[in-house]
């Protein structure tokens, strides 16, 4: 019986994923109408040759996301601090709990899975900031590289366990220190360009990268002859540290031990 | 010109004997009868039908001349992987198989020593 229902359920979702198919090729499927809008973003995203349009970076993903929209993006990433500062408001009740007497070296799995996590974690930090700091050229950026990052404190709270990361001293409020530096610096990334604009008496817009035609302050897209698009670079590194600061805390508290919230532990 | 074509040829070899390895480790993983057996056919698809052809790929890379100064990283590219595999698929069936007989739920069978808990071995096996 068990079974049957399974199967049946199987062949509903087959049908109805066809179904939907069906249904979406005819209609909503993006016709050829459209397509001028793809060729004005790839033309633009790195053009020298028409500066008031161009973004400076060949990533047109990139530019996407912090330049043609950056007013959704810092919406969007808005909402995933909510989401963070919500967690470690539900966790306020617990203090710091530390057993007394603690043999670190006992604590998490054998020393094989120890000794492999020693040399990839550094590994996944590289990778991590590798994709942020390049996330103007390829494909990539700060939210992303702040994800692949906060796989090495995940795997070190599991093959370590959590004591050896508090002893080292990512532990909340440092890591909440982190975090709201690197919200502070998209803030004043994205109204940098404004300032600048009003220093200088010339008409600017917040979350402005490059000069527009109305506007002729623009950030700088090169650092001693290296493309950093402007304003995108500084906005991936510090979405890079409050993205992976925002997942190591909501890491740490999932791990606490319940002991922490029943009997306070050490305050 | 001639080390490149042995370049190839070896690459093409050890990816090819990584296919073979992928479909053994598979049946290996249908067919045995518990996790330990299974784990060891996992580990076949890890070392041989992964490691094995990525490094034959690198070699494959490097000795095709008609890919230009790309076959360089595509070669590392393959290489690095390669030893990330190398180093990371035993620890992962190291951390399974030793929770899983500290855990004690699975009974080893077939075997003839257990140096870490007697209790668990089943010793003769036979046909399950």
């Amino acid at each position: 019986m068990k079974r049957l229902v399974g199967l049946i359920v199987i062949i509903l979702f087959i049908l109805a994923f066809s179904l939907l198919l069906v249904v979406a090729g005819e209609s909503i499927v993006p016709g050829r109408q459209v397509r001028w809008l793809a060729r004005v973003y790839l033309n633009t995203s790195y053009n020298p040759w028409s500066p008031y349009f161009t973004v400076n970076s060949p990533e047109s993903v990139t530019s996407v996301v912090w330049d043609y929209r950056g007013l959704d993006t810092v919406f969007e990433t808005m909402v995933f601090y909510l989401a963070i500062i919500g967690s470690i408001a539900l966790a306020r009740g617990y203090r710091k709990y530390i057993p007394a007497k603690l043999d670190y070296s006992k604590l998490g799995l054998s020393i094989i899975v120890k000794t492999v996590t020693r040399i990839t974690a550094p590994l996944i930090i590289i990778v991590a900031a590798s994709i942020a700091l390049h996330g103007h050229l390829t494909p990539g950026g700060g939210f992303q590289g702040g994800a692949t990052g906060a796989v090495a404190p995940l795997l070190i709270l599991i093959i370590f366990s959590q004591y050896y990361l508090i002893r080292r001293g990512v532990r909340k409020e440092s890591m909440l220190i982190v975090r709201s530096l690197g919200l502070t610096g998209i803030g004043i990334t994205a109204i940098a360009v404004f300032l600048a604009g009003l220093a200088a008496d010339v008409h600017a817009y917040v979350l402005q990268n490059q000069a527009k035609a109305t506007a002729p302050v623009s950030a700088p897209a090169y650092i001693d002859n290296q493309l950093i698009s402007g304003t995108l670079w500084f906005f991936n590194i510090f979405e890079f540290f409050a993205v992976l600061a925002g997942f190591t805390i909501v890491l740490l508290l999932l791990t606490i031990p319940e002991k922490a919230y029943q009997d306070g532990g050490v305050k | 010109m001639i080390i490149e074509e042995v370049l190839v040829w070896i690459g093409m070899i050890m990816v090819g004997v990584g296919a073979f390895a992928d479909l053994v480790a598979a049946i290996g993983f249908n067919r045995f009868r518990n996790f330990y057996l299974r784990l060891h056919a996992a580990t076949i698809g890890a070392i041989w039908g992964a490691f094995l052809p990525l490094i034959g790929a690198s070699l494959l890379a490097t000795g095709c001349y008609c890919l230009g100064e790309y076959r360089w990283f595509m070669a590392g590219g393959s290489l690095v992987t390669a030893i990330l595999i190398l180093i990371l698929a035993p620890a992962g069936s190291h951390a399974l198989a030793r929770a899983t007989h500290r855990a004690g739920i699975v009974p080893v069978e077939p075997c003839i020593v257990d140096h870490l808990d007697e209790k668990q071995c089943v010793s003769g096996g036979g046909s399950g």
